[in-house]
């Protein structure tokens, strides 16, 4: 699955695990239930943890540490899903400034909202990516409402 | 009315080029079926029962002369001929091809229009008072508000896969035109105890499968925190709404199941967060805004002429239609005037390219140049000069809009039903038909007086039939068409959900049964008494009895 970042497909080094694969080694992905879970032993490891949400998690239990992981990714485990477009808001709020990685199924014709509301990486999909996918930032140029690329809206601009 | 600047030109121009390559590529197979769902759903388009069916956007009602001749081409080049004015104050095309609908928005586009989510699971047009600015009630203009909100919302980046889809509303005043009630957000221009104008702000209204009448949640909201709040309501319900049901889906159904004051709780501790942020609206971008809503520069003198009185005496007919389609204006000498597009035996709210010609000609002679669509499906030219009403209705009446049914049964608000969506379990047409063929008599129609009808041709209300004075909806029986009625309903100040009468009537008795219910208002009402006061006064039962017992 090609992820974008600045324009380009780059390189990969995460994993994503589950409860079967919790002795991956390198940098990992962890669903946040499985990361509260056996948070002792995540927090020792040497290597990069990152933490994957979705909009059935409740955010309070961590939404204060988020500052900690330097990769958090949301997952949209629909097209017409939008909560992940609101959990990007609230970490962003919160100050996050590590990768913000959407993932799951999301499309090209999403990209240019899911920048705006503070996602800079998109694991998009085999079938969904094709090299005219990043002609979609900006193909609406006009923002008239503040969001978490510029607080500002039209008028204040 | 709202002029676009360089700005709102690029977002419209360029969201016309974004869905052009989103229906190539649809088209092309690069896009998938269910992705291009949503996305053509946010440019209001639809696949209905025979072709695919254009939304396009009369923002809060608004429309210019331009603009409606711009729809009558369309209606012409790309359709057969006529549009149908919506109850959110759009107008729909029915016959369009796919492929050429890029080309409509470029149109559209053209004089200053779109069809940015009129359709989908995202904010919607914002509706209000088809009377604002010209009405004596009113505490302040709402359409400025009206206009910010539309800015905000529009390409929203957070709010375009809501649960469901979100309505906002506004009123101004005491009598509430605009239905807020009954919407997901209804807001109300009040005036606090300081004199301060704000907002009361009601949520959780909606029809549909569980109709709701909305609550309070903020008695009193500062102008300036009119997007913060909105934003903090939305997010909440973002995140929250449930997204395992579509019929479960709408904030009505959230703020039910956690109770209006934890609902509120949630959105006061998002709105902590945002309030004194740039989402608080400056006073200057308010009064960049009201700019364009000015008082028009009205004749002084409209209200020294004699000759309205004059073909008042002469001409019944005129006389007839003054009293019933024309509105007392806050400036003395002019008319709020309303363009009928409730005909006998025509759907409701159609209306035909040449008919928009002509109302775009009316409205440049005399009515500077604007026109309104209002909720119930009817078109208003809200500044008319006295003088010129006999001038104006002549001409409407030639043209058959000039019916003199506004506001009685006969001004009846339906949907396409069976006939043209998809959805519907029964047809609607025809009982309109069959309705206005029975009522046919216009004397016995103003005896009745004022009353609202609403016919559905489904659960999904889209004529909002449980707030009809008289509420019809179409069921399906065993594959036939039934229909259930219901009375008490109101979209106003004193907003209810009507009851059930009892066990759904044969197509072809629905007529017949609205006369034996309007016979026990007849028979039963005191002086000045409306249908729904004397609903209100005597309850469900008397007319049950009467329809049931007829019948057995
Ligand atoms: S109420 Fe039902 S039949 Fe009528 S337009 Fe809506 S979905 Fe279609």
């Amino acid at each position: 699955m090609p992820l974008l970042i600045n324009n380009e497909v780059v390189a990969d080094n995460w994993t994503l695990i589950d409860a079967e694969t919790l002795d991956q080694s390198g940098d990992v992905i962890v669903p946040l239930a499985l990361y509260l879970e056996h948070r002792a032993q995540f927090d020792a490891r040497e290597s990069g943890v990152a933490l994957q949400l979705n909009g059935d998690d409740d955010l309070s239990s961590i939404l204060s540490e988020v500052d900690q992981f330097p990769l958090i990714a949301i997952d949209f485990p629909a097209f017409r899903d939008g909560r992940g477009f609101s959990i990007a808001r609230l970490l962003k709020r919160q100050g996050y400034r590590g990768q913000l990685r959407a993932t799951g199924d999301f499309g090209r014709d999403q990209l240019d909202h899911l920048a705006r509301c503070g996602f800079d990486a998109f694991q998009l999909k085999d079938e969904k990516f094709s090299p005219d996918v990043f002609k979609s930032f900006g193909e609406v140029s006009v923002r008239y409402q503040g969001a978490a690329d510029d607080a500002k809206p039209v008028y204040l601009q | 009315m709202y002029q676009y600047n360089e700005v709102d030109q690029a977002l419209v121009d360029q969201r016309v080029e974004q869905f052009r390559d989103q229906t190539r590529r649809f088209l092309a197979g690069e896009l998938p079926e269910d992705e291009f769902l949503a996305l053509r759903l946010m440019n209001g388009l639809y696949v209905q029962r025979h072709a695919p069916m254009l939304r396009v956007a009369g923002p809060y009602g608004m429309y210019n002369s331009e603009q409606l001749r711009k729809l009558a081409h369309i209606a012409r080049t790309y359709d057969r001929g006529y549009g149908h004015f919506t109850t959110r104050t759009n107008i729909q095309f029915n016959w369009p091809e796919l492929a050429q609908v890029p080309d409509i928005l470029a149109e559209l586009a053209s004089v200053q229009m779109h069809a940015i989510q009129t359709s989908g699971n995202c904010i919607r047009n914002t509706t209000t008072d088809q009377f604002a600015g010209v009405i004596a009630d009113e505490i302040e203009d709402p359409r400025p508000y009206c206009e910010i909100i539309r800015q905000w919302s529009s390409l929203h980046p957070e709010f375009a896969y809501l649960p469901r889809k979100f309505k906002i509303a506004i009123s101004a005043g005491p009598n509430d035109r605009a239905a807020t009630q009954v919407h997901d957000i209804g807001l109300h221009i009040v005036r606090n105890d300081a004199g301060e104008v704000g907002f009361e702000v009601l949520v959780g209204g909606g029809l549909g499968r569980t109709p709701v009448i909305g609550q309070q949640i903020r008695p009193f909201l500062q102008k300036e925190d009119l997007l913060s709040y909105l934003e903090a309501i939305i997010r909440v319900y973002n995140l929250n709404g449930r997204r395992d049901n579509k019929y479960k889906a709408r904030i009505k159904i959230l703020v039910q199941a956690m109770g209006i004051d934890a609902f509120r709780e949630l959105v006061d501790a998002e709105w902590e967060q945002i309030r004194d942020t740039d989402l608080k609206l400056p006073l200057s971008e308010i009064e960049r805004v009201k700019a364009f809503f000015k008082p028009f520069d009205y004749d002084t003198s409209a209200a020294a002429d004699t000759s309205l009185e004059q073909h008042l005496a002469e001409d019944n007919d005129f006389r007839v239609w003054f009293e019933r389609n024309t509105v007392e204006h806050k400036v003395p000498g002019y008319r709020i005037t309303y363009v009928c597009l409730k005909p006998y035996l025509k759907p409701a709210g159609d209306i035909t390219a040449e008919q928009l010609d002509l109302v775009a000609d009316l409205a440049d002679r005399y009515s500077f140049g604007e026109v309104r669509a209002t909720h119930n499906q009817n078109l208003v030219l809200a500044d008319v000069k006295q003088s010129e009403l006999y001038a104006v209705w002549q001409i409407l009446a030639a043209n058959n809009l000039a019916r003199p049914n506004i506001g009685t049964l006969t001004d009846m608000t339906v949907c396409p039903g069976g006939d043209f969506c998809a959805l519907a379990n029964a047809k609607t047409l025809g009982i309109a038909d069959q309705i206005n063929m029975k009522f046919e008599n216009m004397d016995y129609v103003h005896d009745l007086g004022e009353i609202k009808l609403n016919m559905s041709g489904c659960i999904n209300a889209c004529s909002h039939h449980h707030v009809g004075h008289i509420g019809i909806l179409g069921v399906d029986k065993k594959g036939e068409d039934w229909y259930q009625i219901t009375l008490g309903g109101d979209d106003g100040s004193e907003a209810a959900l009507g009851k059930v009468i009892g066990k759904s009537v044969a197509a072809d008795d629905v007529a017949d049964t609205l006369e034996k219910v309007l016979q026990v208002y007849v028979d039963q009402r005191i002086e000045g008494e409306r249908f729904i006061d004397t609903f209100r006064r005597i309850g469900i039962e008397p007319f049950k009895e009467h329809v049931y017992a007829v019948a057995n």
